[in-house]
């Protein structure tokens, strides 16, 4: 299993910099997109008014929803590029199993990622002025969020695995995960509150704002929400993952385009 | 090809043994397609064998059920009916079977682009379960002997098609499988290329894999076969020995062809025996002692050729499929 995520990280790093221009794109056009957005805002509410903790909470919402698109994109869009280019038949022929491939895949491309959106979250931070506090308990709310991305990425790539065109259906989801990750749930209160509990990665989501824009210290129960959140969405996502993968193989659809 | 010495498998069994474990064995396999109220019989009772070192082409027209069958076969599409054993392991069941098989399912689509010759193989035999050692060292192994080590750091996208077909095929073969299977591995490939790949098709073999053949040039199948399965609307409709086959589909007639004038009782004599005569050439198809006869009257013209109708794997599939159809 070592070998196969050595093998897994190398070829996701020669992938990406094999063609750098892509890769250097992807965080210009992000960095891009969100000043963009920050000057619209700024331009709003006029020169004088101070952002404060609230722009520094938006640019945490941000980075984190540009982390879990990326991360949706290596499953999701993987499976079905590598549908269209044969890849995907020859990876199901591994002794190792789907699964275990899809999730050596998804360890060794989060390095990568991590790398990719740490530079977009400095060059945010340089832009706007935002100062971003970075405690090492924030490891905690990061890997619940991480956990719980996975688990969506495996049910979208059970939906590739079964219709293979989920582009649109991609398209579309980004601007929930923008609902999920951007809004700032940690001030709504009763029935609402709870019920984001139960929602995917927005606990992790609510934890990392505080911790990061807010330094609030890191609470014992907020944190056991988040990560038992994460591990739920992360195991359902390799449940789907595993029983579409088993109804692809009965309809015959498993690879086909 | 710089080296044919092929380690597919040293376990290779003698063929001719009938208590050596095949290679592949599929029973009765069946599947059926739901599209909305339609249903469709892809492959109805579908059985083969492969023996190591064998050659079984795999031959049908388009939508007769092939390419579902080489999936049920390698895993990747669950029979309704019917059972798959790769020398004694179900791949549907069990996982480690999948170490016994090699596969080019498609053309050259069978490879990362952006990695080169050399990472692909290395890639792909730690996902067939080598170690990465092991991986590296036998990717240098398959490298030199498909040829490819002048461009082993090249990336894919950049291999002429025969080199990505060629890469294809060694990938295929980087966890030494038992059986190969292969969908139209000459398909859009040069005469050379396709002679290359020919090449190593029965080197291949030679080593002791077992392959399974799907190709529409029929020349190829003729070439590389030791055996021919025909399947049509799902079901099998022949499956005998290629030579057999052919064979049996052959005429027992014999084409003669002479230079120089017969005359006029010459002539005579050769009607009498039962040929026909047409220009440069007789047409005759009885025994083989009036055979001779008829060659003695043709003393002392030169012959050009003596040669019976022989069939090719072409009209024969032609025939089986438009008789069954």
């Amino acid at each position: 299993m070592i070998d196969l995520l050595i093998a897994e990280f190398k070829r996701s790093w020669i992938q990406l910099i094999r063609y750098p221009i892509e890769a250097i794109g992807g965080v210009i056009i992000t960095t891009t997109v969100f000043y963009g957005l920050f000057l619209s805002a700024r331009y709003m509410v006029g020169p004088g008014f101070q952002f404060g903790d609230r722009l520094d909470a938006i640019v945490v919402g941000y980075v984190l929803w540009t982390l879990v698109i990326f991360i949706m994109s290596d499953i999701a869009t993987g499976l079905q590029s590598e549908a269209q280019t044969g890849t995907l038949e020859q990876v199901f022929l591994s002794p190792f199993g789907a699964p275990r491939v899809f999730l050596a895949r998804a360890v060794a491309s989060l390095m990568l990622r991590l790398a990719l959106i740490l530079s977009i979250l400095l060059i945010i931070m340089g832009l706007t002025g935002s100062r971003l506090h970075f405690p090492p308990t924030l490891l905690f709310p990061l890997a619940s969020m991480i956990l719980g991305a996975y688990g969506l990425a495996f049910i979208m790539g059970s939906c590739a695995l079964l219709f293979k065109q989920v582009q649109q259906l991609l398209g579309l989801f980004q601007f929930v995960l923008l609902f999920l990750l951007a809004t700032p749930t940690e001030t709504w209160i009763g029935a609402a509150r709870i019920a984001s509990f139960l929602l995917p990665m927005i606990p992790s989501a609510n934890l990392l704002r505080d911790l990061m824009a807010r330094q609030a210290d890191l609470m014992l129960l907020p944190i056991a929400i988040a990560l038992f959140n994460g591990a739920v969405y992360f195991a359902l996502g390799l449940l789907v993952f595993g029983w579409a993968e088993r109804r692809a193989r009965r309809l015959g659809v498993l690879g086909g385009y | 090809m710089a080296d044919t010495t092929f380690h597919a498998d040293s376990r290779a069994a003698d063929r001719s043994n009938p208590h050596s474990l095949a290679a592949l064995e599929a029973h009765q396999l069946q599947k059926i397609y739901r599209q909305g109220k339609q249903t469709i019989e892809a492959v109805r009772q579908v059985s083969l064998t492969i023996q190591p070192s064998e050659v079984l082409a795999f031959l049908g027209p388009n939508g007769a059920g092939k390419t579902t069958t080489i999936k049920m076969i390698a895993g990747l599409i669950q029979p309704d009916q019917g059972w798959v054993r790769i020398a004694g392991h179900d791949p549907h069941q069990n996982r480690r079977a999948l170490r016994l098989v090699g596969a080019v399912l498609e053309g050259n689509r069978n490879l990362y682009w952006r990695l080169t010759a050399q990472e692909n193989l290395e890639y792909f035999g730690v996902l067939r379960g080598l170690s990465r050692h092991v991986a590296q060292r036998r990717s240098l192994e398959l490298l030199e002997q498909f040829d490819l080590t002048h461009r082993r750091r090249t990336a894919v996208r950049d291999l002429s098609r025969g080199m990505q077909q060629k890469l294809a095929l060694a990938v295929a073969l980087v966890h030494h499988p038992q059986l190969l299977l292969l969908d139209e591995p000459t398909l859009g490939l040069d005469v050379e290329a396709s002679q290359h790949v020919k090449v190593l098709v029965r080197t291949i073999a030679q080593a002791g894999c077992a392959i399974l053949l799907t190709t529409h040039q029929l020349n190829v199948a003729e070439e590389l076969s030791d055996r021919v399965a025909i399947i049509q609307q799902g079901k099998i409709i022949a499956e005998e020995l290629t030579r057999e086959l052919i064979r049996q589909f052959s005429g027992s007639s014999y084409q003669i062809e002479f230079e120089g004038e017969l005359g006029a009782a010459r002539a005579r004599a050769i009607v009498a025996l039962g040929a026909s005569i047409h220009p440069g050439h007789i047409s005759f198809a009885g025994s083989s002692d009036l055979l001779y006869q008829l060659l003695d009257l043709l003393k002392p013209l030169p012959l050009v050729q003596v040669k019976k109708d022989q069939a090719d794997l072409t009209e024969v599939f032609l025939k089986l499929v438009r008789g069954a159809s």
